[in-house]
């Protein structure tokens, strides 16, 4: 009985396949192009039609690495500074979020239900009103072109996320564990640092994972409240456009550089990438 | 929003007592109050955060907005209203609430639909699947800044790969893709349905692998075709899923600043300059900060309206998981 139907569709199921492979290698194209790019000559990178057997060459990685001159900060700089802001954004933001979801999973806790919703309702305010006051403030206290300046905001902007990553973990936690250490003569603290800290472990890694690449993929703060010392990486390939058009080379050599750890480690963890992105509703 | 703000000063203002009690009387262990004494503190941190990045400049533009503050002069005089008069008359800011709308609706739409349609076909475990589930990941993992000039590279007009490719093919291959209204809206619909299609795509191949198998198999018995059993049951059983996709999608779309900034510059003319544009435009590179102060009151009163109706989407969606 089933395999009538099923022989029916069989073509159109083909088709389908066909499809959506044809879209997925479509869809490798610009990553592709910026590969094979930064790994060409200048001269070879502008030919028309592309040239698709060439002898890759490093040196714009070398160049961009290396020997950033003409630009108003060396592209080791930007990285570094990309490097600084992403790891101190990311640790204020697990150590900040860690007891509020401690606090948000106690069902003891009678604000708790109101808080997190709060909380979620902050992911959907948007970066460009919070950039106006800060660009100001940040201005009168001198404060702009920091590393604090970007630091402090992405770590706001990714808290709603970390917290109910951690939140939504902690209240997977059987009740009955902490009971029995609460029999077994154990205070709330040895409960805390000794079971449900290495529990949550795997969760405050997702969190730290994706507030990470949320920061490192950033443009709009950066690109409003730094201007040469605390620039980020993906603002600072812009430059690469310039009044003598674009350096192509240059310009992939540094897109890959940035892109390349953000990518490796999303393929790696995919699954708890969209899992956190989905404030840990999809397991 | 607004008596969100007020239950929350009431909260902390609570909170601050309790503190205070907590402090003045010896506790117990067991003390309940005490207890969300404890749960304040540790919630104070992020509060503080998140109430310095969300209501306090919320607060700082109100302020603004009724007066007309420029960071190029020092006067700065009351003007009431007469910013949001003026908003709701400028024809340049409708034009980008269209933009931001019509772009929103769109990409949405596409994403949704596409996502649907392939995550129906690669949920089944297989090797071939899960070699595509590692390549869908790959847009979404790359920079929108970085996504945005790359697709720039290959639209050039004179050494793009796009136009080269559509020569091949046959198609007409001298566009000027950025320099054309139409084909600038496909270029930045492109990318964004490129760089995001995947992600709504892994939330519902995730949903899919999580349905019961019965009632999929029950059907096939039955007799109904694919196409039925789509329709009448993974589809009912997949709605918070699509409900989750559907709310992320949307609030980041609302987002969406890089690829209009980086690809379009919002042009050609304005014809594809969201309202984010419009007010990084007004605010730091006019530096009318009174004005934009007032669009982004604006902005936010409309997105506190639409907040309510897709954070209860979101959290049916999340308690239904939960359970």
């Amino acid at each position: 009985m089933r395999k009538f139907p099923n022989k029916r569709i069989k073509p159109l199921s083909h088709l389908s396949k066909t499809l959506i492979w044809v879209w997925i290698l479509f869809s490798m194209m610009p990553i592709f192009f910026m590969i094979t790019t930064s790994l060409k000559d200048t001269e070879v990178a502008r030919q028309m039609p592309p040239k698709w057997l060439f002898i890759p060459k490093i040196q714009n990685f070398l160049s961009v690495l290396f020997g950033g001159e003409g630009y108003s900060q060396g592209f080791d700089r930007l990285m570094l500074n990309s490097i600084i802001v992403t790891l101190s954004s990311t640790i204020l933001c697990l150590f900040v979020a860690f007891p509020a979801a401690l606090a948000l999973s106690q069902p003891k806790f009678r604000k708790r239900e109101f808080l997190s919703s709060w909380i979620l309702s902050t992911y959907m305010f948007p970066p460009i009103v919070a950039i106006i006051p800060i660009f100001i403030f940040a201005g009168k206290i001198q404060a702009l072109d920091t590393y604090q300046v970007l630091a402090i905001p992405y770590a706001a902007f990714n808290l709603p996320i970390v917290i109910w990553i951690l939140k939504s973990s902690i209240e997977q936690i059987p009740k009955e564990i902490e009971e029995a250490t609460r029999v077994d003569g154990a205070n709330g603290w040895h409960y805390v640092s000794k079971i449900l800290f290495p529990l949550t472990v795997p969760a405050l890694a997702t969190g730290a994972i994706l507030s990470s690449i949320l920061s490192w993929n950033d443009f709009l703060f950066a690109l409003a409240l730094t201007r040469s010392v605390a620039k980020t990486a993906p603002v600072g390939i812009q430059e690469f456009t310039g009044m003598y058009g674009t350096d192509w080379g240059s310009l992939s050599a540094a897109s890959v550089t940035i892109i390349a750890p953000v990518l490796i480690i999303s393929v790696i963890v995919r699954k708890r990438i969209v899992s956190g992105l989905t404030f840990g509703a999809v397991k | 929003m607004k008596n969100e703000m007020i239950d929350l000063v009431d909260a902390s203002a609570a909170s601050s007592l309790e503190l205070a009690r907590r402090n003045s009387e010896p506790t117990l262990p067991n003390n309940k109050k005490s207890r969300n004494g404890i749960y304040w503190v540790q919630m104070s941190p992020a509060l503080i955060i998140l109430l310095l990045m969300t209501i306090a400049p919320a607060i700082f533009l109100v302020r603004k907005s009724l007066t007309n503050d420029s960071l190029l002069n020092s006067n700065s005089n009351f003007v009431g209203l007469d910013n949001y008069q003026a908003i709701l008359t400028d024809a340049s800011l409708l034009n980008s609430a269209r933009v931001t709308a019509t772009f929103v609706g769109i990409v949405v739409l596409l994403e949704m639909v596409a996502g649907l349609f392939f995550a129906q076909l690669l949920h089944k475990k297989s090797r071939s699947n899960s070699v595509a589930g590692a390549l869908l990941i790959i847009p979404f993992a790359v920079a929108p800044a970085v996504s945005a000039m790359v697709f720039r590279e290959l639209l050039n007009p004179n050494y793009g790969w796009v136009n080269y490719f559509m020569g091949l093919v046959g198609l007409p291959d001298k566009i000027d893709w950025l320099g054309n209204s139409t084909t600038a809206w496909i270029a930045l619909i492109g990318l964004d349905v490129w760089q995001w299609t995947p992600f709504v795509t892994l939330i519902l191949i995730a949903g899919m692998s999580s349905l019961p198998a019965e009632p999929l198999e029950a059907a096939a018995v039955d007799g109904a075709n694919s196409w039925q059993i789509f329709r009448h049951i993974s589809f009912r059983l997949l709605a918070p899923f699509i409900g989750i996709a559907l709310v992320l999608r949307t609030i980041q779309a609302f987002k969406t600043f890089d690829s209009f900034l980086i690809l379009t510059g919002g042009g050609p003319g304005d014809s594809t300059s969201p309202i984010n544009l419009e007010i990084y435009r007004v605010a730091l590179q006019s530096f009318r900060v009174g004005y934009a102060s007032a669009m982004a009151i604006i902005l936010l009163i409309t997105i506190s309206v639409l907040t309510p109706i897709l954070l209860r989407i979101l959290r049916r969606a999340t308690q239904n998981e939960e359970v």
